[in-house]
């Protein structure tokens, strides 16, 4: 029951990192932004009342950000790959 | 690659070396431990150099995971590499020994060489018509003439020939009488020949260069297979060490060791890998054992008179008495040699 309420809310979190993807596609915005991503660990430190320690905190959100950053890697590269065929 | 920061790294240059990943195509796992983080770079796609991250600050050490070489390792053909030459399989079952003299000299000398060779139960006659020798004032071998002299001995007693070729500018003419083509120690790392070879279909020894690591020898192949010519195999001749008593240390534990790595079949020299004709047998011996699938030796039917490495060649005695040694330990690893009976010994034929 928690893990399907988990799976909803991290896929609820992976659509919105694809929608943050496409906005810096648009801008030219490289995908890793490290500040930001300190700052999301900060923020999930700053929140956690445990029995999780800090560390563990951050170490579950650095894989839930290295899952976000891998997947704007391949939006990315599914349009490049669209914007290469419209150009053929 | 796996990448671990040194325990003072500050956040930015972990952060230098997550871009400079993502730069080079990787998907980047971040592990921040107690004490260090370690990075997981997975998923890029080109062969990427390490050492453009361990120069990055704040890098302590980085491994590879995968091998710089691929179409010589046995992830992209799990198989082993079988290289057929008329019914001569090499890389099967059956152990393929290569005997013959270091060079071509005269015609009695070949065709009483490989006379010797057949009898004893060698399938390929080796011998060089073109020799690399250290000094400039040895003999360099008979050129074409020898190829001659070489391929008629082999015709006549059904043998194929392995013989060297040294340089590009040969390659025509030897074609013209090989089977198969020996790349020397010497030539290992020259790049320029092993591309040619690659355009070659004709089947590649490649010897392991006298200093060179497995990784080099692997990498060298890799050379020829990307040039689209399969038929390579690996000749490890010894290789350059502090001790003195033998020409070269040979070094059999390169057999498994090459054998888990890559599918090409593995040939071991061990003449030139001691240098001595007593210490030869016993190292055909443990190569055998040790999962080699062929030999290539030394044989010369006078080699007190041989003009080139006399004192490793064998005499056809030595050799008869090492295949019938051969013949016991090659079954007890689940490996045949030889399978035909030897006329001369009136077994059958």
């Amino acid at each position: 029951m928690l893990d399907e309420h988990l799976v909803r809310l991290l896929n609820a979190r992976a659509a919105c990192a694809l929608e943050v993807g496409r906005l810096k596609r648009e801008q030219g915005i490289p995908i890793y932004q490290p500040a930001r991503e300190e700052e999301v660990l900060k923020n999930v430190q700053t929140l956690n009342t445990g029995p999780l320690d800090q560390a563990a905190i951050k170490r579950l959100f650095e894989r839930i950000i290295d899952e976000a950053r891998h997947l704007e890697r391949i939006a990315d590269e599914v349009e490049l790959n669209e914007q290469q065929k419209m150009k053929e | 690659m796996v990448v671990v920061m040194s325990e003072r790294a500050s956040d930015a240059q972990v952060q230098n070396v997550i871009a400079k990943l993502m730069e080079m195509g990787f998907d980047v796992h971040r592990s921040t431990g107690a004490l260090r983080t370690v990075l997981g770079a997975v998923g890029g796609t080109r062969q990427a150099d390490t050492a453009l991250i361990e120069v990055l600050d704040g890098v302590q050490e980085v491994h590879r995971i995968t091998e710089p070489y691929k179409l010589a390792g046995r992830t992209f053909k799990p198989d082993n590499t079988v290289i057929t030459i008329g019914e001569l399989r090499i890389g099967a079952d059956e152990v393929i020994v290569m005997a013959g003299p270091c060079s071509a000299e005269s015609e009695p000398q070949v065709e009483a060489s490989a006379a010797a060779v057949k009898r004893a139960g060698a399938k390929v006659l080796r011998g060089g018509a073109f020799k690399p020798r250290s000094s400039p004032y040895s003999f360099q071998g008979l050129g074409e003439e020898g190829l001659r002299l070489l391929k008629a001995a082999a015709d006549r007693h059904n043998l194929k020939l392995i013989t060297e070729v040294m340089d590009i500018s040969q390659l025509d003419l030897i074609e013209r009488y090989a089977d198969i083509l020996q790349v020397g120690a010497r030539n290992m790392q020259n790049f320029t020949l092993l591309r040619e070879l690659g355009k070659s279909r004709m089947p590649v020894m490649l010897k392991r260069g006298i200093s060179a690591t497995i990784e080099e020898w692997l990498l060298s192949a890799e050379y020829i297979l990307a040039g689209g010519n399969m038929n390579v195999m690996l000749c490890e001749r010894g290789i350059r060490t502090f001790e003195s008593y033998t020409r070269n240390t040979l070094d059999i534990s390169a057999i498994p060791v090459v054998k888990q790595l890559s599918h090409l079949p593995v040939i071991v020299d061990p003449s030139h890998g001691t240098g001595r004709r007593d210490k030869v047998a016993p190292m055909a011996r443990a190569a055998v054992a040790a999962g080699a699938d062929g030999l290539i030796i030394e044989v010369h039917c006078d080699p007190d008179h041989a003009l080139s490495d006399g004192a490793q060649s064998m005499f056809p005695q030595q050799f008869d008495r090492l295949m019938a040694e051969l013949r016991i330990i090659a079954p007890a690893i689940g490996r045949s040699i030889c399978l035909e009976p030897v006329a001369r010994r009136g077994w059958g034929v």
